[in-house]
């Protein structure tokens, strides 16, 4: 794609900007009061004209200003219920999305960590990591005994999919480690326990219950998508893109937002 | 089991809420567009409201300086703080002494105890547009040219709006069969004079004016207006209603409507709203439409409508809301209006009555306040209103398009709006003058006077005792909207209550064209023994006097009409003693009353500028007469006498002596005759300005208040 001229991630983000800015419309019709949103927006820009057509009442003025205030906070009221029902839906799926274009892979000769926590000081102190081949630590592992971790720097010598082995004196807990380009589905931790934040951060299975090992992380670089003539991360420009297609969407369909 | 499944639904709405909140991710910054507009819009409006208040607040030292001056002049020996004028449109005099003495009225009795009552002198002629106008700018109509809702081309012997002109734009392009206007439509007033609050405004006295007659197209001054009766509708005129129908009947509207077939396609009944002419094809006659569609439930009481993307329920006999519709021209041309659906009927015809589109308030097409944002802010906090002059459509209740009932209904429901915007306007207007003119009484004491008068013919198929007590339960509405005005006002406000005319029943028809004809004063082509609307078949070769409108009557003088021959000077003034006298008491052979009780000579009673454009001759019809409504429409008929059969059967087009309006005062007036054309000069002695010399009315002496809440 990338030969052809195209930006694959801008045309990806551009297209999921555009089908959730609809669907996020059309839900927003159907979650919302319509009726009542207009209303209170009808309000808003009622006292806003108030304010230039009566300026020189100043009692008027001032108490223009309180009912924008009031009208305001029941316009915002008024969206919290739609924003409910839209907003965990969406971030469930930002978190999938998140995974394919918030980061980059790592690059082949090019030095990252990985860290892992460990429950108990004997595991702390025995923890030791298991590189497959085409990986290789570059020094000696670090510990932070206040946030019971250890570290390494790793580097690779080769692209692909690699599996590095956190092992204590009882058990061995693996991480998926990408190193190349592309698009991959890349997760940053594992985790044990926790179900929450590994629905929304990590995309491998959870670490067994009994592991001593709590989590294993590395830290992938954050993936900046050029788009019209600058560097974005990517929910950045979904947030402009799914916005633009959103006020498009809700003119064409007549939704009140 | 049913608590247990609320419990965990909160438990299911806390830990998603959980989420968002207790567990950042940096696309939490972020909750979708819906988030997006939501913060995006409030905190839009924010930033303006604050970009707006630091720039008030910094000119705000200078604006307040530069008004304590004004207001140093204006206030300086002023008597009041703020005058508050109610306008009751057609408001009568003697029925309103009857309704206190029955008790029906008690603030309007609390306001003549305490304050003031008298009979206000009305225009020559009674009719709104003039006595308004006159209300307004302190003259008499000679100095602000309005005599009729009607005036005549002197070319054509056609009529003409007397208030305002619309023409379309000044410069247009032609491709190919299109015409695209370049420029909005041009729109003149017609009334000269300047009204009063403009001197009130430029003193750095706020004004709010609201709905008061013949302020169309409105006019630049310190303050803000809504414009009232003259308003076109989307289609530019008076209100011109639509009738949606399966019946196949062609008969047409006498005045202010047209039939629209209505198709059906299985289930669906379509139909459309006419509205304006194509702009993109002026002169075509080709006509903008809105389709809608109607869709009957089961039970057949009820309906689904399907107006452009809008859809709404209806009920057999009830209103929808305003409905905004748009019409498409092309190449982005279009008029936006509102209209109101009316469902009549759903079997075994569909029957739907649409109001006349009038022009939308949030988005006016054509000028109807100033400043332009005020009918917009008007639309925004009460939500979509009439803007049409003459908003009740009597029409529809004269062809028998709607019943007693849904005219009611209407009427009603705007003057709640007017009611909305006039206490609006009481709370921005602490200080200066709140102006507003309700005309729900004009409107249904012309209907419903039937059920006032014993013997009307209009109501003669209904017992007296069953007549319904419309008029009565309409002042005594009033009298309560006045209750709740009067316990908005201090010590420091001035209350006026006025009407600018009465009203008598309207039983018997006058066509005066008739009588012209029958006495020789004008002549129709050979053969013809009537003429149709505006003087289709009269020779005008051989015609001396005519009448169109209310009120007026015409000579056809030689070098100022088309085709005058009688010579303006001698000739004319002996014509014009000639017809006063024969006119003047003439006597309905039927009933035996008098039809005319007096006729007055224009040269006599106006003087001004415009007095060329005045009639020569008013025809003052007696108590229960009035002009025939085929006279008002320049047709001539072979009876002169006739009775009066339609809805419309109260009216004021009359001797002027016999229908003066009503003056109510929160303060003691020491003139026992009073005018309507003093209004202006009182106010403004009120607030303690200079009276400009060419006002004809003369302020009245007004002293100070005895508490009347």
């Amino acid at each position: 794609m990338a030969s052809l001229g195209i930006n694959l991630p801008a045309s990806i983000v551009a297209g999921i900007s555009v089908v959730i800015g609809l669907l996020m419309v059309v839900v927003f019709r159907y979650t919302s009061d319509q009726k009542a949103i207009h209303v209170a927006k009808d309000h808003l820009k009622a006292h806003l004209l108030a304010l230039r057509l009566f300026q020189d009442q100043i009692p008027v003025v001032i108490r223009s200003y309180g009912r924008i205030l009031l009208a305001t906070g029941r316009y915002l009221r008024l969206a919290f219920m739609p924003l409910l029902f839209v907003s965990v839906p969406l971030i469930l799926l930002l978190a999938q999305i998140d995974r394919y274009l918030g980061s980059i892979p790592f690059e082949m000769g090019h030095p990252f960590l990985v860290s892992a926590r460990v429950a108990g000081a004997e595991a702390f102190s025995d923890a030791t990591l298991e590189l497959p081949a085409g990986l290789a630590a570059t020094a000696p592992a670090v510990h932070v005994p206040a946030e019971n971790e250890v570290v390494w720097r790793v580097v690779a010598e080769r692209e692909g999919s690699f599996l590095v082995n956190v092992k204590t004196s009882s058990q061995a807990s693996a991480k998926q480690v990408v190193v190349g380009s592309g698009m991959p589905r890349l997760s940053a931790m594992r985790l044990r326990g926790q179900f929450w934040k590994r629905l929304l951060y990590s995309a491998e299975p959870a670490l067994p219950q009994n592991d001593v090992v709590q989590m294993i992380e590395v830290q992938y670089p954050s993936r900046e998508i050029a788009f019209a003539g600058l560097e974005w991360n990517w929910i950045w420009l979904f947030f402009v893109l799914s916005l633009a297609a959103g006020f498009l969407f809700k003119s064409i369909l007549g939704i009140e937002i | 089991m049913k608590l247990r499944e609320k419990h965990r639904h909160l438990v299911f709405w806390l830990a998603i809420l959980g989420i968002v909140v207790l567990c950042p991710l940096r696309s939490h910054a972020y909750a979708g567009p819906g988030a997006g507009f939501a913060v995006l819009s409030s905190f839009w409006t924010l930033f303006v409201a604050l970009l707006y208040s630091v720039y008030a607040f910094f000119v705000w030292p200078f604006r307040q300086l530069l008004r304590l001056l004004k207001k140093r002049k204006a206030y300086g020996n002023a008597q009041i703080k703020r005058a508050v004028i109610l306008g009751f449109d057609g408001m009568d005099p003697e029925l309103t002494e009857r309704f206190i003495a029955e008790g029906r009225l008690p603030n309007l009795a609390k306001l003549r105890d305490q304050g003031s009552f008298r009979k206000l002198r009305t225009t020559y002629p009674a009719i709104s547009p003039v006595a308004w106008s006159t209300f307004m700018t302190g003259v008499n109509p000679g100095k602000h040219n309005i005599y009729d809702f009607l005036a005549r081309d002197l070319s054509n012997y056609l009529p003409y709006l007397s208030s305002a002109e619309i023409k379309g734009p000044k410069r247009s392009l032609k491709i190919g069969k299109y015409t695209v206007p370049l420029g909005g439509a041009r729109i003149k007033g017609m009334r000269k004079g300047t009204p009063f609050w403009h001197w009130l405004g430029e003193a750095g006295i706020f004004c709010s004016v609201i709905r008061v007659p013949v302020t169309f197209p409105p006019e630049k001054f310190p303050g803000v207006l809504l414009s009232g009766m003259c308003v076109p509708d989307l289609k530019g005129s008076q209100g011109t209603f639509c009738l949606c129908t399966t019946r196949a009947t062609g008969d047409k509207f006498r005045e202010g409507g047209v039939r629209v077939p209505v198709e059906r396609d299985g289930s669906v009944f379509c139909s459309y709203v006419p509205g304006p002419e194509d702009p993109l094809k002026p002169g075509s006659g080709d006509e903008l439409r809105v389709d809608f569609e109607i869709r009957p439930d089961k039970t057949g009481t009820q309906a689904r409508f399907t107006v452009d993307s809008q859809t709404f329920p209806l009920k057999v006999g009830a209103y929808s809301e305003w409905i905004p519709v748009k019409f498409k021209a092309g190449m982005g041309f279009g008029a936006h209006g509102i209209c109101r659906f009316y469902l009549k009927e759903l079997a075994p015809e569909v029957e739907v009555y649409v109001t006349p589109v009038n022009i939308d308030p949030g988005q006016p097409d054509l000028p109807i306040s100033h400043p332009v944002t005020y009918s917009i802010y008007l639309a925004k906090l009460f939500g979509p209103y009439a803007t049409l002059g003459l908003a009740e459509d009597t029409w529809a209740l004269n062809e028998h398009v709607l019943d007693d009932d849904a005219f009611l209904a209407q009427c009603y429901a705007n003057h709640d709006d007017r009611e909305r915007m006039l206490f609006d306007a009481l709370e921005k207007t602490q200080q200066g003058l709140c102006a507003c003119v309700f005309d729900t009484t004009d409107r249904v004491q012309h209907m419903f006077w039937r059920y006032l008068d014993e013997d009307h013919p209009a109501a003669r198929d209904v017992p007296h005792d069953q007549h319904p007590q419309v008029i009565q339960d309409l002042y005594a509405r009033m009298d309560a909207l006045i209750g709740r005005v009067m316990k908005q006002i201090d010590d420091n406000t001035l209350l006026m209550i006025v009407s600018d005319h009465g009203f008598k029943s309207f039983a018997r028809c006058v066509n005066l064209n008739a009588w012209l004809h029958q006495n020789g004063y004008l002549a129709l082509k050979d053969g013809k023994t009537e003429s149709g609307d505006w003087f289709e078949d009269v020779d005008w070769s051989r015609t001396r006097a005519y009448t169109m409108g209310l009120n007026g009557l015409y000579l056809n003088i030689k070098g100022r009409e088309r085709e005058g021959i009688i010579a303006p000077g001698a000739d004319a003034d002996a014509m014009k003693d000639e017809l006063r006298r024969k006119l003047d008491g003439l006597i309905d052979s039927a009933s035996g009353r008098v039809g005319i009780t007096g006729v007055f000579d224009c040269d006599a009673v106006y003087a001004g500028p415009y007095v060329d454009n005045a009639p020569d001759l008013l025809v003052g019809y007696g108590d229960g007469f009035r002009a025939s409504w085929d006279s008002v429409m320049g047709k001539v008929t072979s009876a002169i006498f006739e009775d009066n059969l339609k809805a419309w059967s109260g009216d004021h087009c009359i001797d002027p002596r016999l229908v003066p309006g009503v003056l109510f005062c929160n303060r003691k007036i020491a003139e026992e005759k009073p005018a309507i054309v003093d209004v202006a000069p009182t106010v403004l002695k009120l607030f303690g300005l200079a009276l400009p010399g060419h006002f004809d009315g003369r302020p009245w002496t007004v002293t100070a208040p005895e508490a009347v809440r």
